[in-house]
């Protein structure tokens, strides 16, 4: 019925013969796999890994990791590049990509729990460094160890931007470096310039100054130039808001937004412990002290005279109403003027925005005899590597670590996709140079003046509180502030509430 | 009266022949009549209990590892402090400070309106929207229509209602402020209208649920107690109440109950637009629950929590059976 070859192969070989040549075949490939298996293995001993460079590089080959990072441009960009590192080798990495506060949850689950799902983490200072330092292997064993690759920048504070590593890296105790800073988002000020100029005159007529903004602006002008601003919407007129806060849905950045007021104004902390370190015991805060008031007080009086959204505006939130034009000027993470400069998305790009440090604390408003700054915190985002996996996929995990972080790697980061670099030899590149000034190949170097050069500097960088509890501390201080804000408590009952509720948090 | 339409006289037929004839007449026997026919006699014995037990015993076990086991380790997490793996007893204390815990106590009164309202226009728009549109000429179209939202996923629906009470470009803040209801902030932005804005999501996609269910329950109404009621003189509306309503108070039990208990678990739109702010004004028990457990990994705590929503939600199951259980005047 059907077609048969003369010569057809299985006419010629028998049954048997054939699944005897079916055992031979097996048995070579199980020979090849295992020849490969020892060579990953013998290739993985320390001694034979320090013979050549390429050997320390491919010392894991085989090794397979999953990052569990922050959807931040670095993460995204990193993604496309993961074939040239698996080529340079042999790790196979996956970048599972999230919100912040999702990220925190599954890293909290993973590390409390005791496994490795994910054995590199994107650890952001307060949210996931500070609850759970503990749970991230200590990198300081292998920054230098010779039998790994090792950036030839090295890794000391000396190359890192002024404190990033003791933001991301070092909680509670200065001997550990748990993470390597991955990326940064610094706040500074997002001006509308077009806007600003067209009301100068009316506003100089009726303030006595221009309206105009410098690294010595104050947190005074801010509420001078949101309450011209709010006249003019009450009296009918078309135009935006002056100003908006960060009071919406993620408490760590509203956390954020009144502790630059508090910092600015005698550099007012929430706890007399080490800002770079932190403390496992904060004690008492000094929430509900009169300085605490005051700074409630004009935070308040700014949210009453600011954008109407500002209890559901969170950080990208804000930013969108900033794009859309429906406010003059935003204070915003530094990482957000690429969307910002993007002429299709932005009403604000074309170089109508201008960028200043974060507004300077007001003399008339210290009571705690401290000096007025231009309060700027942050969020540095480190890469941190699980404790519970094993020290091999440890040591595999920390050559992606140095890989994502080097120089070269954040150069292109920011030329793609508008990265925040966090080595201090990124800058120096001319391209980068030249990229801070307009018209800009690279929109996030239009910010670096204020933030690299002025903001992170002391005394107006604030980095903490980094204390094991800071995710319950955020919630709190965001919805006591909320409240606040929404009228159900005045400025005096809301710093007795939070210095009750903080104070409780932390005996408990 | 002897003489029917079909002009046979029913007195002097058995009760089987009459249902017999009535089975010939059109629409009406469609429908199940008020008396329920005796069962059908047994044409197999009944099998000894341990038969049955033993078909279930490999899929009891399989329940029971997969909730008994954490549903165990729950109650002894509740009564200890600390990490996985670290952990310290401490007796009832998660249970006492509870009972001072500002957020724990302003969840549930939180968590009775926000399902109090829910249930509520659920079920009033749910029933209104089964008898519009049962027999409707497009029945089916509506009724395809009505599932869409349900078919959302909870999360997705939130991002959705995100974007239309967006302030800045959202469609739904636009026409609410064209109609003056809200000023110009987003309905999410103010702690005063920020429950009602989960609310509306909630009832938009769940309220189909109702309908749906309500529906199926319209259609075995019995039509002899409406056609008596009508041939009584009774109007439409004394009808829905006295007959149709009374009828439905069993499918209805089932769609509240279902409805209550989804109130105490689905917070994935809260997350979604509000994350249980501003103010707390939106952080009902679940809500305050899951970052407990999950944000601030207080995981004695959180276990606590959650027992005690477990035996409130058991109770108040209760009686909300009890209360739809009374036998009605549609004779159940």
């Amino acid at each position: 019925m059907f077609y048969k070859p003369k010569k057809a192969v299985y006419s010629q070989i028998s049954r048997r013969r054939f699944l005897e040549l079916g055992g031979y075949g097996a048995t070579m490939l199980g020979t090849g796999s295992l020849a490969v298996g020892l060579n990953s293995t013998i290739m993985s001993t320390r001694v034979q890994a320090q013979s050549s460079d390429d050997a320390k590089w491919k010392q894991f080959a085989g090794s397979k990791l999953v990052f569990l990072s922050e959807n931040t441009p670095p993460s995204f960009a990193i993604r496309e590049k993961l074939k040239y590192f698996y080529d340079l080798t042999g790790i196979e990495v996956e970048i599972l990509t999230d919100d912040l506060p999702v990220v925190q949850q599954k890293a909290g689950i993973d590390l409390r729990s005791g496994t490795a799902d994910y054995v590199l983490q994107y650890a952001q200072d307060k949210p996931i460094g500070a609850p759970f330092a503990d749970f991230y292997a200590d990198l300081t064993p292998m920054l230098g160890d010779e039998t790994l690759p090792q950036d030839p920048e090295g890794y000391g504070d000396e190359v890192w931007f002024e404190s990033f590593l003791d933001a991301c890296g070092r909680f509670y105790d200065g001997d550990r470096v748990i993470a390597l800073p991955y990326d940064a988002a610094i706040a500074c000020t997002f001006y509308r310039k077009d806007i600003y100029e067209a009301n100068s005159k009316d506003f100089e007529a009726e303030y006595g100054y221009r309206m105009e903004f410098t690294k010595d602006s104050t947190w005074q002008n801010v509420l001078d130039f949101a309450t011209f601003f709010k006249k003019k919407k009450d009296a009918g007129a078309e135009g935006p808001y002056g100003y908006a806060q960060h009071q919406g849905a993620f408490a760590w950045t509203t956390q954020l937004d009144i502790q630059r007021m508090c910092f600015a104004n005698g550099r007012w902390l929430d706890y007399d412990i080490d800002d770079r370190l932190g403390s496992r015991t904060p004690g008492a805060t000094n929430w509900g002290d009169e300085q605490s008031v005051l700074i409630l007080e004009k935070f308040k009086a700014l949210a009453d005279v600011s954008h109407p959204d500002n209890l559901a505006n969170g950080t990208l939130e804000l930013n969108t109403v900033y794009q859309s034009g429906n406010i003059a000027m935003q204070v915003q993470y530094h990482e957000f003027a690429a969307s910002v400069e993007d002429e299709a998305t932005s009403l604000a790009a074309g170089g109508k925005t201008g960028y200043a440090p974060c507004p300077k604390g007001v003399p008339d408003w210290i009571r705690n005899g401290g000096e007025a700054v231009n309060g700027t915190n942050c969020g540095i985002g480190g890469i941190a590597i699980n404790k519970n996996a094993s020290e091999e996929l440890q040591r595999a995990a920390y050559i992606f670590a140095i890989w994502s972080t080097s120089a070269d790697n954040q150069y292109e980061v920011l030329k793609g996709l508008g990265g925040t670099p966090t080595r201090k030899s990124v800058l120096q590149r001319p391209d980068v140079i030249a990229a801070q000034q307009r018209p800009s190949s690279m929109p996030n170097a239009l910010t670096f003046e204020p933030v690299y050069d002025f903001g992170i500097k002391q005394p107006n960088f604030v980095l903490g509180p980094k204390i094991p509890k800071a995710n319950e501390y955020h919630s709190i201080i965001a919805s006591t502030t909320q409240r606040m804000l929404a009228g159900e408590l005045s400025p005096a009952e809301t710093g007795a509430e939070l210095k009750s509720q903080l104070d409780a948090l932390n005996e408990g | 009266m002897t003489e029917t339409l079909t002009g046979i006289d029913m007195s002097v037929r058995a009760p089987e022949d009459r249902f017999r004839a009535r089975k010939v007449s059109t629409e009406v026997e469609a429908r199940p009549l008020s008396a329920a026919l005796p069962p059908p006699g047994r044409l197999n014995p009944a099998a000894r209990k341990a038969y049955y037990f033993y078909l279930m015993a490999p899929a009891i076990a399989l329940l029971a590892f997969i909730s008994l086991y954490p549903f165990f380790w729950l109650i002894v997490m509740a009564f200890q402090k600390g990490d996985m793996g670290a952990v310290e007893w401490v007796g009832f204390k998660n249970f006492i400070d509870l009972a001072s815990d500002d957020r724990f106590l302003s969840g549930w009164v939180l968590l009775f309106r926000y399902s109090a309202m829910c249930l509520f226009l659920q079920v009033s728009i749910g029933v209104l929207l089964a008898v519009v549109v049962n027999g409707s000429r497009y029945e089916r179209f509506l009724v395809t229509a009505l599932l869409m939202p349900m078919m959302m996923a909870p999360a997705v629906a939130g991002l959705l209602w995100l974007f239309l009470y967006n302030g800045t470009f959202g469609w739904y803040h636009w026409i609410f402020h064209s109609l003056g209801l809200l000023g110009s902030g987003s309905i999410l932005s103010s702690a005063k209208t920020a429950m009602y804005a989960i609310v509306l999501v909630d009832v938009w996609q769940w309220t189909p649920l109702i309908t749906l269910i309500a529906l199926a329950g319209l259609k075995r109404v019995p039509r002899d107690q409406i056609e008596a009621n009508m041939v009584d003189g009774a109007s439409p509306f004394r009808n829905f109440f006295a007959i149709v309503l009374p009828n439905l108070y069993p499918v209805l039990l089932i769609a509240v109950l279902l409805r209550f208990m989804d109130n105490f678990r689905f917070i994935d739109h809260i997350l979604v637009l509000t994350g249980g702010g501003p103010a707390n004004a939106t952080k009902i028990l679940p809500v305050y629950l899951f970052e407990v457990a999950f944000k601030f990994f207080d995981l004695g705590r959180g276990a606590a929590i959650a027992l005690v929503l477990l035996v409130v939600t058991i109770i108040l199951g209760k009686i909300l059976v009890g209360v739809f259980d009374r036998p009605t005047a549609g004779g159940r």
